[in-house]
């Protein structure tokens, strides 16, 4: 009944707007002289009604009078305290509203203690705000590529404050105890001599071997109590890490989440929010400027494109759909196809790595990087590939890249898996002397390393050569058919993921990971910002800001939990099978020894709490008030749904009423004012109006 | 409003600190990128107002599509000219600085792309406001069967109640359902 009588009026609005733009006499409802008037229109342009417009200049005079008055009882000034500045007025009208407020002195006192106080706050949020490296280099890069790509650069950034805040972790648990109360036999000065020779930098072993970057450099010292040693410390230090880590990027997720479920699909602001919110008032570069026209006119084209293919996905008939469907299943296939390929190639470099002995030392270097090589190799490949199987796949385009983004994630993310698993199978061999972990730890030490050669060998050997290619010889073949470079920020950020994933599975083994990713981050930074500023054009699909940080944490969270549970599964092996010799769980100690003796010698209170913590009959009743706080907020956002559906329904009435008497008040104006003018077509079609509105 | 043109006196910035979002050193620069603006003889002359053309010749705001409408918007000019003093221009810069709200930036954007200064956005509007975005030339243009389809798409999200325009409570509904629009609403000089 009411959604009849709201088409009902659109139906004669629309028809009013037709009719509009033939007579000049009937005009829209907002164009009337009344409708200035109205409060809400008031409470909106408070600045515009104190000029003398047109609208007033034959009205009474006191008419200005009664909307100031109105002005300063209105929603504007309903909050005294709110500073001056956040009022939508120009400099000349805050100055007179400051005026009207000294009035209060006893009040001026306490606003001009809180705004010194806030300007004082504001001086050192902007002198911290000042100390964020790479501010300007950002600025410039936001200029000339748009939001998605400074994206991926504020990304860069947080992820190399995270693994600073790992190295002081680190260096407060695990390098400064070791430092000071060090056991004596390793107290001794590390040299490096005798057999190490600079290739044990990139091979992680002789000199770094015995070096604090890798776990077995941290025995047992003298800081021996039974709740405060080295091996407790050393495994407080990395959880910490890892719930740190775990807390921070579930913070920016939820954050993020949180913006991108608000602009999602429940509320489908989609079009208007690229409208509304479309021009990037930073850009100052005119080349920039006509990137950003050609984003917005393809992004809009787009949009409108994929809402014509909706429409024609529903008209598909069974045959063409159950073909489609047919293809699919084959594409998918093949994706598979090529995922157990990439597998056994690392399976097989594995393989072929763990038996290096007996070769030139330019072979075995090779044959030890072989793992990286391959899986660097894989990731820099597939991803392509997979993005040439979903153009075929006929998915709307979004949903392709999407398709990509989904196969390459897991891509890199399970062939670390894999190759972790792999290393654990064949690395269970007793080897005679050698540090198991140290072992493990080399690996992701050489991972992380080999990550950011291919980085920079990416960026100086393939990208500027390409780029100075298409500047020298622009109609070559080649040229054109490498076409023009741009950033890829989804497989830009994949890189980062993976590298950050490989340092949090690698900090057990090998604590001084985070500061090498800390450097080699760094390092990144400044070589991307080469790769962007001089080898790229900006691409033609906007990337969106804020979507694509949720998707940058949440792959990164997936990270996280991979590395926690390598963690675990490496820990939680059954005795005897895994017995280390090394480190600060050496001598046939294991976590839950080392644990289990210091809760024992807490006192019995503490100990039955921790006890019972740790138990399952703790979990139960931890789960239970889990679903009840879900339940509870559940139902919430249920309700609050439903005021909100109702308070739109509302909305519509009551500006149905609106338009409806504004209308009618118009008319009647306008008949008083010259009778014989009203042409009859406006009175009869208000007519129906009425009918329709009372019944 | 004594704005003499060689330097700002301590009260004045003090003042200017109080009313915008603006920091000292920001205020400074503003005031020296504006007397740049400035001819030999308008210098001596207390509280100028800068014609929009010399104002649009500014980097900041050479390459925008907005241009005018930002200057029409701040202007406190009588003759609507879109010539601005110096204090219109903190206003502008104030509005578009790191620090002012997502109220008062959702506002002055509203001003910005209502067109036809009539309070709310309407059709015209909207597709004045989709043409400033895509390009103004005719081959940048979408055409008009899509321009129908968009703002018919547009209008039938934020229009909440369907009357046809988009007002401002419905332009902020939509805003502060978006984080980047903060971050891209800003000039910094």
């Amino acid at each position: 009944m009411e959604e009849h009588k709201t088409v009902n009026f659109m139906r004669l609005l629309s028809d009013d707007s037709t009719h509009s733009t033939v007579s000049s006499d009937s005009c829209e409802y907002y164009q009337t002289e009344i409708f200035d008037l109205l409060p809400s229109i008031q409470a909106s342009r408070p600045e515009q009604s104190r000029k003398p417009s047109e609208a007033y200049q034959d009205g009474p005079v006191p008419g200005e009078e009664s909307v100031s008055g109105h002005l300063s009882s209105g929603p504007r000034d309903k909050a005294p305290t709110q500073p001056l500045r956040n009022m939508v007025i120009c400099i000349q009208g805050k100055r007179s509203a400051r005026e009207r407020r000294k009035m209060q002195i006893s009040e001026s006192w306490r606003r001009s203690q809180s705004i010194n106080r806030k300007r004082v706050w504001a001086q050192i949020g902007g002198a911290l705000s000042g100390l964020l490296p790479w501010q300007h280099t950002l600025h410039a890069i936001e200029g000339r590529f748009g939001v998605g790509v400074k994206a991926y650069f504020v990304f860069l950034r947080y992820l190399v404050h995270l693994n600073l805040l790992h190295c002081v972790l680190i260096c407060g648990f695990i390098l400064g105890p070791t430092i000071f109360y060090g056991s004596s036999k390793s107290s001794e000065p590390l040299k490096f001599g005798g057999n190490d020779s600079v290739l044990d930098f990139f091979l992680g072993s002789g000199y770094l071997d015995r070096s604090p970057v890798f776990y077995g450099f941290y025995t047992r010292g003298s800081l021996n109590m039974q709740c405060l040693n080295t091996p407790l410390l050393y495994l407080a230090g990395i959880l910490t890490i890892l719930f740190l880590s775990l807390i921070l990027v579930v913070r920016r997720t939820t954050v993020g989440y949180k913006h991108t479920w608000m602009l999602g699909k429940r509320y489908s602001m989609n079009v208007s929010y690229k409208i509304f919110c479309g021009w990037d008032f930073t850009i100052q570069d005119p080349a920039a400027a006509a990137l950003k026209h050609s984003f917005i006119r393809n992004d809009l084209k787009l949009f409108l494109e994929e809402q014509s293919f909706s429409r024609r996905e529903a008209q598909r008939t069974l045959g063409q759909r159950v073909r489609l469907y047919l293809l699919r299943f084959f594409l998918n296939l093949l994706v598979l196809a090529l995922l157990g390929g990439a597998f056994y190639l690392i399976y097989f470099a594995t393989k072929t790595s763990q038996d290096v002995i007996g070769h030139h030392w330019l072979v075995s270097l090779v044959l030890e990087y072989l793992p990286p090589i391959a899986i660097s190799f894989i990731n820099l490949l597939l991803p392509h590939i997979f993005r040439k199987i979903s153009s075929f796949e006929d998915y709307s385009f979004t949903m392709q890249v999407n398709a990509t983004l989904v196969r390459s994630i897991f891509l890199k993310l399970a062939s670390l898996g894999i190759y972790l698993f792999f290393i654990f199978k064949t690395t269970k061999k007793p080897h005679a002397v050698q540090c198991l972990e140290n072992l493990f730890g080399r690996e992701m030490y050489k991972l992380c390393i080999f990550n950011f050669l291919t980085a920079f060998c990416n960026a100086f050997f393939l990208n500027y050569p390409r780029k100075l290619l298409h500047e020298k010889y622009p109609s070559s073949f080649l040229a054109r058919l490498w076409g023009k470079q741009r950033f890829l920020v989804p497989f830009n950020v994949l890189d980062l993921v993976y590298s950050q994933t490989v340092s949090w599975v690698g900090v057990f083994y090998c604590p001084l990971l985070p500061l090498i990713e800390a450097v080699t981050l760094m390092a990144t930074f400044y070589i991307q910002k080469f790769s962007v500023l001089r080898c790229c054009v900006a691409e033609q699909r906007m990337f969106r800001g804020s979507s694509s940080s949720v998707l940058f944490h949440f792959m990164l969270l997936l990270g996280l939990l991979m590395a926690a549970a390598t963690l675990g599964l490496n820990l939680y092996q059954p005795e005897g099978t895994h017995m280390s010799s090394c480190g600060p769980f050496g001598n046939g100690q294991s976590v839950f020894n080392v644990t289990g003796v210091c809760v024992d010698s807490l006192p019995g209170p503490a100990q039955s709490t921790l006890r019972y913590l740790a138990s399952s009959a703790f979990a139960l009743p931890l789960i239970l008030a889990e679903i009840l706080i879900l339940t509870s907020y559940v139902s919430r956002g249920r309700a609050n749904q439903k005021a909100i559906e109702r308070l739109k329904e509302m909305l519509v009435m009551s500006s149905s009423d609106k338009r409806f008497l504004v209308k009618q008040h118009t008319t009647m104006l306008r008949r008083q004012r010259n009778p014989c003018r009203v042409r009859p077509a406006t009175i009869e079609e208000n007519q129906p109006l009425t009918p329709s509105h009372e019944n | 409003m004594g704005t003499t043109a060689s330097q700002l006196g301590k009260d004045m910035l003090s003042e200017y600190q109080e009313l915008t979002f603006l920091t000292k050193q920001e205020i400074l620069l503003a005031h020296k990128r504006f007397t740049e603006l400035l001819t030999k003889d308008e210098k001596d002359l207390p509280n100028n107002r800068v014609p929009m053309e010399r104002i649009l010749t500014l980097p900041e705001l050479k390459s925008n599509p907005f241009r005018k409408r930002i200057c029409n918007v701040f202007s406190t000019s009588e003759y609507k000219d879109g010539g601005l003093t110096f204090e219109d221009f903190l206003d502008l810069l104030s509005a578009f600085s790191d620090s002012a709200t997502l109220e008062i930036k959702s506002h002055y954007a509203f001003r910005i792309f209502d067109f036809d200064d009539d309070g709310t956005l309407d059709c015209g509007d909207l597709e004045k406001l989709v043409n400033c975005l895509t390009g103004e030339t005719d081959d940048t243009r979408l055409t008009p069967e899509e321009m129908r389809q968009l703002i018919n798409n547009i209008l039938e999200e934020s229009d909440i109640d369907k009357d046809g325009t988009v007002n401002l409570s419905e332009f902020q509904h939509v805003i502060s359902r978006s984080p980047d629009f903060v971050s891209s609403f800003k000039i910094v000089l």
